[in-house]
């Protein structure tokens, strides 16, 4: 699935980021890597969505969430 | 000996750089909960013993890529010899996001020394840091700081001066988990704070090689050889190799991997009681950011703010304008006591005071204006505000981050188009700036403010409000258009930190509110001080020389000449179109060379207002042309300053000319319908 689909308050853990080569980078450089845990805070009905990665929140937009895949974790 | 010494402040976005930057430099540079308020390095000096320190404080970044404008100046800067010591400002708070730069920043091999912010809210939260681990770990020294208690300042220095030599790193004790069975031929555990996996390290070390063979003068072959293996596009322009069995891809995402990795072990062993986390933000936020709460409660914040700065500043603004009549009155009574000349005491009373006096009592709408507009930006509500705009920006082909500026436009423009610089890529930046100045700035709000008094009285702020409503309006269906003519499929994409909030820092704002009234008494006292000047001399002395009639002077020569532009959007007065045209040096003007050219002293009193209804009401001129004058002046060129500030970001005479010319078309469009259906009515 993909972080746009999530359920706020869960925590997922990323399957794979494909993004834009440039914003890949970005959210690379913010630690958003496969494998990483990030809890879904929050979700507007078009997509965008707020999450939290390594303790910090961010927002972004309904095509990045797009690109985010994750999983629920145990 | 005395010593100078360059010190270059580097950090996360809205980790605290600026405010630890003012705090040294006594520099009253703004800050803000916001990611991207410093937008270009500021450069401040403080002595440190008998020493002399040179301070920079950088853009925040969150890694040192090449990818990004703000990236590329920080990095260009570092590599540097202009620096000797780097200071990497951490939030204490988010240490496991702030340390991927900071391994960066050490790979680069400049002495770097690690200060670690907010350790006041460290503490709040009950957490702790083992600050005898965390630089066996990286191997630099790390200093805790608070820039906001003011508390390990001088020893954060201390330790700059003393590790201004140290650019390999001292006592690293420590070996990385995944490395427990490395067959790689060094031990780069004692030389390195990273160390990659074998399959990495080899491949860094045959770069090397070659690195010395074709290029010996490097100096930093590691820095270089690891940035070839992300395929850095800077470096391997600079420094070609050819070895693409070296090289066989990219290695930035293992890199990147690797890095976290080695953090996630910091982490967990140097932060004590991490979990404790405040739940506070999520809070608010739940709130907030709402999904059908998040926009009306914006849109609530708004109505106050202007609420305030009407109401609450029209309250204060009477007492300002007593004291201004009984200083015109007083002024006049003691130019003639002593035998002034007429002709000085026109100047004095008809140019300069009611010029520059009638700007000044304007003081407090515009003050409790940017007190508002301080306490969101200090509070951290302005990225949130970033995302719940988002669907309605996206709409419109831009990313939520673009409402950033536009918010802020309801200030001053100024600022407001340089902050459009954090947005990503150029076609945004370009678009923001076109739109932006249609945002209502304060320097506006003293013409809605007199001519909604005067011509619709009770009226009077629902005019005023309805101002906003079409700046933004016009703002969003430029944007909108041009989005269509671009047929550029928009990527919308929003990526913008939300900062904890916290309650508003008394200094901060204290400042920020501080800079801009400054500003707005410096604008006063030169900008519309000599313009009030140059106005009473052009509508005061004609070709015939000294004239008594007004409409002899050489202001009603220009303004006529015009006029007939000007008809048929309801301004055909020469008065009024020099005032429009005055008002580009500064939009406050408008008001001031209304007062002057019309020679009523105190144009905001009861008396001065009822006085220029009738004379203007004498030519015609009635509510309808009142409110074409406002859209127009709303819409119209924004000032001289706005001008070079969106020649400076847009480094394009072309646009900013292009802009120049869209927005007086606006105006004139806008101002010619509203006129023409309002005389209908």
């Amino acid at each position: 699935m993909t972080l746009s689909e999530g359920v706020p308050g869960t925590v997922y853990k990323v399957l794979d980021v494909q993004e834009e080569a440039s914003i890949e980078r970005r959210l690379a450089a913010l630690g958003l890597i496969s494998g990483t845990n990030i809890t879904l805070l929050n979700k507007k009905k078009k997509g965008a969505v707020i999450f939290s990665v390594r303790g910090t929140r961010f927002a972004i937009g309904k095509v990045i969430a797009d690109g985010i895949l994750v999983e629920v974790t145990n | 000996m005395k010593e100078e010494l360059n010190i270059g402040f580097i950090g996360n976005p809205n980790c605290g750089k600026t405010t630890l930057f003012n705090a040294y430099t006594g520099a009253k540079l703004k800050v803000a909960n916001w990611p991207g308020v410093t937008v270009e390095k500021k450069e401040g000096a403080m002595k440190y013993h008998e020493h002399l320190f040179k301070l920079v404080d950088l853009p925040g970044i969150y890694s040192l890529t090449s990818y990004t404008m703000e990236e590329k100046v920080s990095r260009n800067y570092i590599l540097s010899d202009d620096v000797d010591v780097i200071i990497d400002v951490v939030d204490a708070s988010a240490l496991e996001r702030n340390l991927y730069l900071t391994l960066q920043l050490i790979e680069l091999g400049k002495p770097v020394v690690l200060a670690l912010n907010m350790m006041d809210i460290v503490e709040e939260r009950g957490m702790e840091i083992d600050m005898h681990r965390l630089p066996e770990m990286l191997g630099i020294p790390a200093i805790g700081v608070s820039a906001r208690k003011k508390t390990g300042l001088e020893i954060l220095m201390h330790a700059a001066s003393h590790h201004k030599d140290h650019s390999t790193p001292d006592n690293l004790v420590h070996q990385h988990k995944s490395d427990k069975e490395s067959k790689h031929v060094h031990n780069h555990h004692e030389e390195y704070a990273m160390v990659y996996s074998d399959l990495i390290e080899d491949k860094i070390d045959l770069i090397i090689e070659e690195l010395q063979t074709h290029y010996p003068h490097l100096t930093n072959f590691r820095w270089h050889a690891i940035k070839l293996l992300e395929m850095d596009p800077e470096i391997m322009e600079k420094y070609p190799i050819n070895r693409p069995d070296i090289i066989d891809r990219s290695y930035e995402k293992d890199i990147i991997n690797q890095k976290y990795d080695f953090i996630e072990e910091i982490i967990e062993e140097v932060v004590v009681n991490k979990s404790k986390q405040v739940a506070t933000t999520d809070k608010i936020d739940n709130l907030l950011t709402h999904r059908f709460l998040g926009l009306p409660i914006f849109l609530g914040i708004m109505a106050i703010v202007f609420f305030l700065t009407f109401t609450v500043g029209d309250y204060l603004k009477g007492y300002l304008e007593i004291l201004l009549e009984w200083i015109s009155g007083g002024a006049t009574a003691g130019l003639e006591a002593v035998g002034a000349h007429p002709m000085l005491i026109s100047l004095i009373v008809d140019g300069i005071i009611a010029g520059v006096g009638g700007i000044l009592t304007f003081l407090p709408n515009i003050f409790i204006l940017f007190l508002a507009l301080a306490f969101l930006e200090d509070s951290g509500y302005m990225s949130r505000v970033a995302y719940v705009m988002d669907g309605i920006m996206g709409k419109i082909g831009l990313s939520g981050r673009a409402f950033i500026p536009m918010l802020l436009g309801f200030g001053c423009t100024v600022p407001a188009v340089m902050a459009s610089r954090t947005l990503e890529n150029r076609r945004d930046r370009l678009k923001t700036m076109l739109v932006t100045p249609f945002m209502s700035c304060s320097a506006r709000l003293p013409i809605y403010v007199l001519f909604s008094e005067m011509f619709f009285k009770e009226h009077a702020m629902l005019v005023a409000y309805s101002m906003y409503v079409i700046g933004i309006v016009v703002a969003i269906l430029v944007a909108f258009i041009m989005s269509r003519v671009e047929q550029v499929g928009s990527e919308n994409s929003l990526l913008i930190e939300l900062p904890e909030y916290k309650a508003p820092n008394a200094r901060s704002i204290a400042i920020y509110v501080w800079e801009k009234i400054r500003d707005y008494l410096t604008k006063a006292g030169t900008t519309i001080f000599i313009a009030s000047v140059i106005m009473w001399m052009i509508s005061n002395i004609g070709p015939t020389g000294f004239v008594t009639d007004m409409s002899e002077s050489f202001a009603a020569s220009i303004g006529k000449v015009l006029v007939p532009i000007f008809t048929p959007i309801g301004l055909g007065h020469w008065q009024i179109v020099v005032a429009l045209i005055s008002g580009i040096a500064a939009k406050e003007i408008v008001v001031a060379s209304c007062g002057v050219l019309y020679g009523i002293g105190n144009i905001n009193s009861e008396q001065g207002m009822s006085d220029i209804v009738t004379l203007l009401a004498a030519t015609g001129f009635g509510a309808v042309n009142a409110y074409a004058l406002m859209v127009f002046c709303l819409l119209y060129v924004p000032c001289a300053a706005t001008i070079a500030t969106i020649k400076k970001e847009s480094d394009s005479r072309k646009y900013t000319l292009c802009a120049v010319a869209f927005q007086l078309g606006v105006a004139w469009l806008m101002a010619f319908l509203v006129y023409q259906v309002g005389r209908l009515l």
